[in-house]
Order: C-alpha cells, then structure tokens, then sequence
C-alpha cells in the first residue's frame, strides 16, 4: 500500500466518523421518533462505509463482509422493523426528557472532549483509522446518556444500538481489521435477539400499563 | 487392634443411618417406627461405645487409624474418616450419651403418640447422632464443615419439632442465625489454614500453626474461637443456648447440651492443641478469661430462671466456661513449656467435658420426665414431685450433686483438677499474667458455689414440699425405659466420681498425641484410690476415701439417737408449721423468693425491675387486685443483640432506595461507574 492511499483512506475514514457523531448529535435533540430512527438509519450507513473502506485498503474480505451485514441489518432490516412497530403502536413522539436539549447538547460536548482525552495513548498507534477512536467512545457515552435520558422503550433500544455502533467502530480503530469474525456475528445475533425481544416486550409493557413508558416498570418491584 | 474398632464403627454410622431411613419409613406406625429408630440408636451406639473404649484402653500409645468411608468425585472434599485418641475420646461422649438417651427415648417418645410424627422424630435423632459421630471422626476440613453443617440443620430441625408452638420457632430461627455466622467464622478459619498448607486433610494440618505468620495464626486463632465458640455457647455468644435447649424435646435438649456443644469444645481442642502449634501467651489468657466470665454469667443467669429446662441450659453456658478454664490454663501451660501441668489441665478440661455431658444429660433426662408427667415447665408450678415420681427425683439428685460438683461425684473430680491446674499455675509462671490464675480459680470457686445454690433450688422447689398446681398433683412416676435411661447415667456418674483412677489412664493417648506426655501415673497416687495433682506433697484428694470414711461414720449419729434420741419425749406435729393448723402451697418458698437475696447481691448485673398494681376496694386495706411483675434484664439481648439488629435493619433500609425499580436509576449506576473509571483512567 501507498502512502498517499494511506492518507486518503485516513481522511475519508475520519471524514465519515465526524458525520457519525453529528448524526449522534443530531439524535440527542431529535424528539420524532421516525426521524431518530432514520437518523439511526444514516449512522450506521457511515459506519459500513467506514469498514467498507478499511476493507479495501487492507484488501480484508472478511471486513467486506461485515459492511455488507451492516448495511443489511442496521440500513435496512432494523430500521423498518423499528419504524413497522412505531406506527403499530402509534406514538410518534418521545416524552418529555430528563434533561433539555440545550444541556444534552453541552453534557455530549463533555462527553465528546473525555472521549478524546481517554484516546490520547491510542491516538498513534498507526492503525488505519486509529484517530477515530475518541468518536468511538464519545459514541458509546452518548448512546448510554441517551439510553438514560428517553422514557420510551423503543428510543431506548436505538440508544442501545448507537452504542453498539460505537463499539463496532473502536473495534476497527483500536486493530487492523476490526474485531474477529466470530465476535462480530456474535454480537449481531445479541442484537438480532433484543429486537425480538423488544418486539414481544413492547406490546406487553402496553397490554400491562397501557404505556409503553419505563417509568412505569418500576411497579413491578416487591 | 485396627480391625476391630474400624468394623464397630462401620457398623454404628450404618446403623444410625438404618435408624433414621427406618424411622421415615414407618411414620404411620408410630410403635414400629419409635421400636426400629430406637433401637437401631442403641444398637449404633453401643457399637461407637465399643469402637472407642477398645482404641482408648488398648494401648496407652498414641494411634490413628483412618480410612476413606465412602469414594468422592469432588475434589479437596474427601470423606476420609480418622480415629485418634482425641476422635476417640469425643466418641466416646457421644456414644455413651447416645446409648442412655435412645434407651429413655423408647419410654419418652409415646408421649408423642397421635400428637406429632415419632418416626420423624426418631429419623432426625439418628441423623444428628450421625451428624456428630461425623464432625469427631472427620479428616477432612471439608467433609467436617459438611458433618458440621448437616449437624446444625438436623439440630435445626429437632428444635423446631414443636413448631406449633411460637416459641420453638423463634428458638430455631435464633439458632439458625447464629449458628450460620459461626459456621462462617469456621469456614474462613479453615480457609486460614488451607492457605499455608495447600491441602484440606487435618494431617496435613498438624503444628501448621509454626509455618503461619503470626498475624495469620492470631485471626485463625480468633476466628476459631468465635466460630465453635457459638456452638459451645461462650459468652457473649451464647443466646441461642437457653432460647433453644428449653424448646427441644427433652431426649434432644440432653443431647444438644450434652454432646452438640461439645462439638466446639472438640474443635477448639483440634484446632488448638493440634493444628495452631506452639500458641502465645495471650491465647491462654483470652480462653481463661472468656471461660471465668461464661462460667460466672451462666450460672449468674440460671439461678434467677425459674424453667426448670432454660436453668439447665444456662448451666451449660457455665460449665462449657470451666471446660474452657481448663483449656485456656493448659495453653498457657504450653506456652510456658511446662508439658506435665498442661496435660493436667487439658485432661481436667477434658473430663469436665465427658462428666458434664453425662450429668447434664441425666439432668434433662430427669426435667424432661417431670416435663412429661407435669406438662410444665416451670418450676412455680411444680413441687412435691418426689412423693409421685421417686425413682426420677433420686437421679435428679444425683444429676444435682454432680453438678454442684460436691465429692464423691464426677463433677467434685474434675473441677478439683482444674483448681489444682489454676492454682499450681501461679507458681510454675513468671510474669504478671500469672495473677490470672488465682483470679479464675476464685471465680471457680464462687461458680461452684452459686451452682450449689441454683440446684438447691432445683431440685428443692421441683421436687420437695407441696405440689403448686393441679398437674404437679397428678403426676406419676416415669416408664421404666426413661428410669433405665438416667439409671445408666446415674451409674456412670458414680463411677467416674469414685474411680477416677481406674478412668484417668484414657487420657493417656489423648495426652501423647497432643501434648507428648502420659500423667495417668503422676496423677494417680500410689495406693490406687487417692488422686493426686503431680505429687503427693501439691495436693492430693481421695473421692472414694471420702466415701468409705462417710458410711463408716455413720454409725456414730445412728449410735447417738439409739442412745439419747428414742428417750426423748417426742411429738410428732407437720413441718414448719409454725403452730398453724393446715399449710397450703402458698405458702412455701417460691423459686423467686429463694433467689431474691443474689438478684439484690448482683443487682448490677441483672438491674431486676418489678411493678406492681393494686386496685382498691374502698379503702388501701381492701385492695380487689393486685397484680405482681417482677422481671430482670436480658443484658446481652438488650446491651448488644438488640442495637446490632436496629443497626443492621436500618443499614438495609437504607441500602434498599437503591434498588428503586427504575430502569434509568440502574443505567445511571453503570454509566456513572463508567465515567468514573474513564475519568481515573485520565
């Protein structure tokens, strides 16, 4: 390989993990739960576009085939078994949240300027990509603040899957082609499986409480 | 020789467990279950009795014989069995016991026919007489916590075996808690000594103590003490003990203050004598201290209960006091390298520990009968037993006796040995804790005193006067088979009061494998009756001297009133009547009035509380009512039990707003402790 390859592919990857995070961004003021959902939808698009490019630098079939499963899953599949189940359910919106949009905002920047700070050491590893790994964590923090931050459980699950997003693109920042294999399927059949969950858990958290708000679980302790 | 004992033994686990399956197998037959499970108890302990006598008497040297009694495919968890001279001796308690109890059970047990399940009865019975022969023979840390731990549970159980009663339930759910936190202090002892040596098997145990660092030995130490020492019922851990003796059936109660509570006594022996090697001095001194202060409170707090059962149950607080007496002067004795003293105080400890567990249980045997035929157990309501059930009130006073530890029984034997111990201590010591020494010994003394006192109150109030209730009145002499039961006890008092000589060279190997030394010469004088503290000029003592001078003497007052008595003008008129014509049971002396002038004398310790109501006619002279509460303070119940559970309970409480039942709340932890960890990272 290269070096002005190198350096493209560099820029290119750092260019789509900005977007990530501004998408993430985006999310954590975003209140509709459809255009979350498709912002979710654009997140991962980049994501695959990231391994996508690691791919065809380090010529790694294997990679290839995770961007392909991510675009399959997270793109499309995910995205309109979410959106199928927002319009059964018929709520369109998310609740009032614990923390306004402003100060989730500045919270992310913090969040963001931590995540830097802890990736300082891996910074130069001279991985393909290894800059993006303070996007990475800062994606994981952000996902787990929005986790605590909605009501819905659904919002909740699209947090959950953010943060897996960003667990997916540090493991491509911190070694050269991304998790091993095995792992990678392991955590899409993890995925796989909490959506069906959510899926039943959802129309029964609605039979019982005729909401399908988390708040509400809480009546469930002894 | 290795055959023998190996086969007797064999044969009484086997049989213990042939009693238990049978008893639950039969429980709708309650003849044929109490006759199965009872009897195969005998026979099982009859077998054990063999087992041991023949290790003990055979050779004077010490033996171990050991053998797997059954494969393990866990492993460090070996049900490896051992049979040395220590094992042997605690066997031989609980065989001995065992024999006498299944023996009253027989005759005790129809009590129970159509109120409650006998085979279960006799099925846990056999089970913790299993348990126990277990926890002494064990050779494996891990296979005793298990003969430990299944002890506790059927203990546990046979407590709880009137659970229709409130009482009996608080009592077992007491015990339980206390129980598991001394079973967890052992465990972590255990723990201690598996550290240093890499294995869990006791031989490998053996003087470990010299390769552990000292601040290890001490917590091994510590823990070792809390642990068997809630099982020995030490003070302050003791308020199981007398909340749940009383409740048990009485066959259980002399068990469990017979032989379970020496099971701490034996794990402190094990642990300390075999496994903790040379120990330093403060040991000795904390034993001593603890058992003086166990000693004086348990007697202290039995002469004011007025339950004939929760008397005798504090009673065993207070001998398990002077057993550890013994123990902690014959560490101390180790320490200052003086090997013949020191097995002069672990055999005085030793045999206070067979003769307790043998009048002890004669004496729950004895409360149970009057249990039995009274349906009560307080003594306010008994008395003039003697004339209805007199065969039982002569045991009970032999029990009585011994305890009192008055010669020529086996109780005067034992503690005489550990005074002679604690008194020839001060002068074989050098440094100022020697003082300790008459101090304990004075504490002794003054126990053995109040103990006196306690069972004159006893056995008088229970048995001599006028009956103080209706079911006092009605009661009838105990069935033979409960007679047979405390007879054999009754015997066995005896003889190891009046031949202390003829039962010291036991101890033999006992001492060898411990300490290195054989006494038995030393201790028994030439002559063959005197008992002698290392040496006729130290201090010498003859139980069955006394005896012989005592019925020689008795012609002499016999010889008197032939003489001078029959001349005399005699009239015959009732008993402290003080000229009045017709004595009612109101008017004898209560429990409570005897006792008065000691609740004053410690009025410190008890701070008695009394209140009394008077509702009035028409003038003060007249009074309708009056109602009498006069009760004392359960000093450790209310000083340090109650204010633990308060701390404890609200700890919780407040622990409890963090479990909230909010999604958010559990998120915000993790995310919280992750930023955290981050931001250390930094």
């Amino acid at each position: 390989m290269n070096l002005p390859d190198f350096q493209l592919a560099s820029h290119l990857i750092v260019l789509l993990a900005t977007l990530m995070l501004v998408v993430q961004l985006l999310m954590v003021t975003q209140r509709m739960l459809i255009t979350n959902i498709r912002l979710f939808a654009v997140q991962s698009l980049f994501l695959s576009g990231i391994a996508a490019a690691v791919a065809f630098f380090h010529h790694a079939p294997h990679v290839y085939f995770m961007a392909a499963l991510t675009l399959a899953g997270k793109v499309v599949v995910l995205p309109w078994f979410l959106k199928r189940l927002v319009r059964k359910i018929g709520i369109e919106q998310e609740m009032h949240p614990w923390i306004n949009p402003p100060t989730a905002m500045l919270l992310c920047g913090g969040f963001t300027l931590l995540g830097y700070l802890v990736a300082r050491p891996f910074a130069d590893t001279g991985n393909l990509g290894s800059n993006t790994f303070g996007v990475a964590i800062a994606l994981v923090l952000m996902g787990f603040f929005l986790m605590i931050n909605r009501r819905r459980a659904i919002t909740q699950v699209l947090a959950l899957l953010c943060a897996e997003n960003g667990l997916f693109l540090a493991a491509i920042s911190l070694t050269t082609y991304g998790m091993p294999l095995v792992v990678e399927l392991g955590v899409f059949f993890d995925l796989f499986i909490a959506m069906m969950v959510l899926g039943i858990l959802v129309y029964r958290i609605r039979a019982t409480f005729a909401s399908i708000d988390v708040d509400r679980l809480n009546q469930l302790k002894g | 020789m290795e055959g023998l004992p190996m086969l007797l033994l064999t044969l009484t686990l086997w049989g213990y467990v042939i009693g238990a399956l049978a008893g639950l197998l039969c429980w709708q037959r309650e003849k044929l279950a109490n006759l199965l499970s009872f009897g195969s108890a005998t026979l099982a302990a009859l077998g054990g009795l063999g087992a041991s006598v023949v290790c003990l008497v055979g050779d004077a040297t010490s033996f171990s014989i050991r053998w797997d009694f059954l494969e393990s495919a866990v492993p460090y968890l070996k049900f490896s069995v051992r049979l040395d001279p220590l094992s042997a001796f605690f066997l031989l308690i609980v065989s001995s016991l065992g024999l006498a109890l299944s023996i009253y059970s027989f005759g005790y047990a129809r009590g129970f026919y159509g109120r409650t399940k006998v085979g279960v009865l006799g099925a846990f019975y056999n089970a913790l007489l299993l348990a126990t022969t277990f926890v002494f023979i064990a050779d494996n840390a891990f296979f005793f916590l298990v003969s430990w731990e299944l002890m506790a549970m059927t203990a546990y159980f046979l407590v709880t075996f009137e659970h229709e009663q409130p009482e009996a339930r608080h009592a077992g759910v007491l015990y339980f808690i206390m129980s598991h936190i001394g079973t967890g202090c052992i465990i972590l002892g255990f723990l201690l000594l598996f550290q240093a040596s890499g294995g869990y098997g006791f031989i490998g145990f053996h003087a470990l103590g010299e390769r552990m660092s000292a601040g290890r030995r001490d917590a091994a130490f510590l823990l070792f003490l809390a642990g068997f020492g809630v099982k020995a019922g030490i003070v302050p851990l003791h308020i199981w003990l007398p909340a749940a003796h009383p409740v048990a059936p009485s066959n259980v109660s002399a068990l469990l203050s017979g032989v379970i509570i020496k099971s701490g006594i034996y794990g402190l022996t094990r642990v300390y004598f075999d496994f903790l090697g040379t120990p330093p001095l403060w040991w000795g001194v904390t034993l001593l201290v603890v058992g003086s202060v166990s000693a004086l409170l348990g007697v202290l707090y039995a002469l004011m209960d007025h339950d004939l059962k929760r008397l005798l149950a504090y009673h065993s607080i207070e001998n398990i006091g002077i057993i550890l007496m013994g123990l902690g002067a014959a560490l101390m004795f180790q320490h200052a390298n003086h090997p013949l003293l020191g097995a002069m105080a672990l055999i005085a400890g030793l045999y206070h520990t067979i003769n307790h567990a043998l009048f002890k249980g004669l004496l729950f045997l004895g409360a149970g009968a009057v249990q039995h035929a009274a349906h009560t157990r307080n003594m306010e309501e008994l008395g003039g037993l003697i004339k209805r059930m007199p065969r039982t009130a002569f045991f009970f006073l032999i029990g009585a006796v011994a305890i009192s530890a008055l010669p020529p029984l086996n109780g005067f034997v034992s503690e005489w040995l550990t005074y002679q111990s604690l008194l020839q201590g001060f002068g074989a010591t050098g440094s100022l804790t020697r003082l300790i020494f008459p101090i304990s010994g004075a504490l002794l003394a003054l126990t053995g005193a109040l103990a006196a006192a306690c069972f004159v109150k006893a056995f008088g109030i229970t048995f001599l006067a006028q009956p103080r209730s209706v079911q006092a009145e009605r009661a009838h002499e105990a069935s033979p088979t409960m007679l047979a039961g405390m007879a054999l006890l009754a015997v066995a008092c005896v003889f190891l009061g009046l031949f202390p000589n003829q039962f010291l060279p036991l101890f033999d190997p006992l001492t060898d494998q411990l300490l290195g030394v054989q006494i038995s010469r030393q201790l028994a004088a030439p002559g063959g009756i005197v008992l002698s503290s290392l040496g006729l000029e130290a201090g010498t003592v003859s139980t069955l001297g006394i005896t012989l001078t005592a019925v020689c003497l008795l012609p002499i007052p016999l010889a008197l009133w032939i003489f001078f008595g029959r001349a005399a003008a005699r009239q015959t008129g009732m008993t402290w009547a003080c000229g009045q014509k017709t004595l009612t049971p109101q008017m004898q002396y209560t429990a409570t009035g005897f006792s008065k002038p000691l609740r004053i004398i410690f009025k410190a310790l008890f701070r008695p509380h009394r209140a009394v109501q008077a509702e009035f006619e028409f003038s003060p002279y007249f009074a309708r009512t009056i109602r009498f509460e006069s009760h004392i303070e359960e000093t450790f119940e209310a000083r340090i039990y109650r204010p633990l559970q308060r701390f404890i309970l609200r700890t919780s409480r407040r622990m409890r707003a963090l479990q909230a039942g909010s999604l958010q709340a559990y998120l915000i932890y993790i995310f919280v402790t992750l930023l955290l960890l981050l931001i250390l990272t930094l």
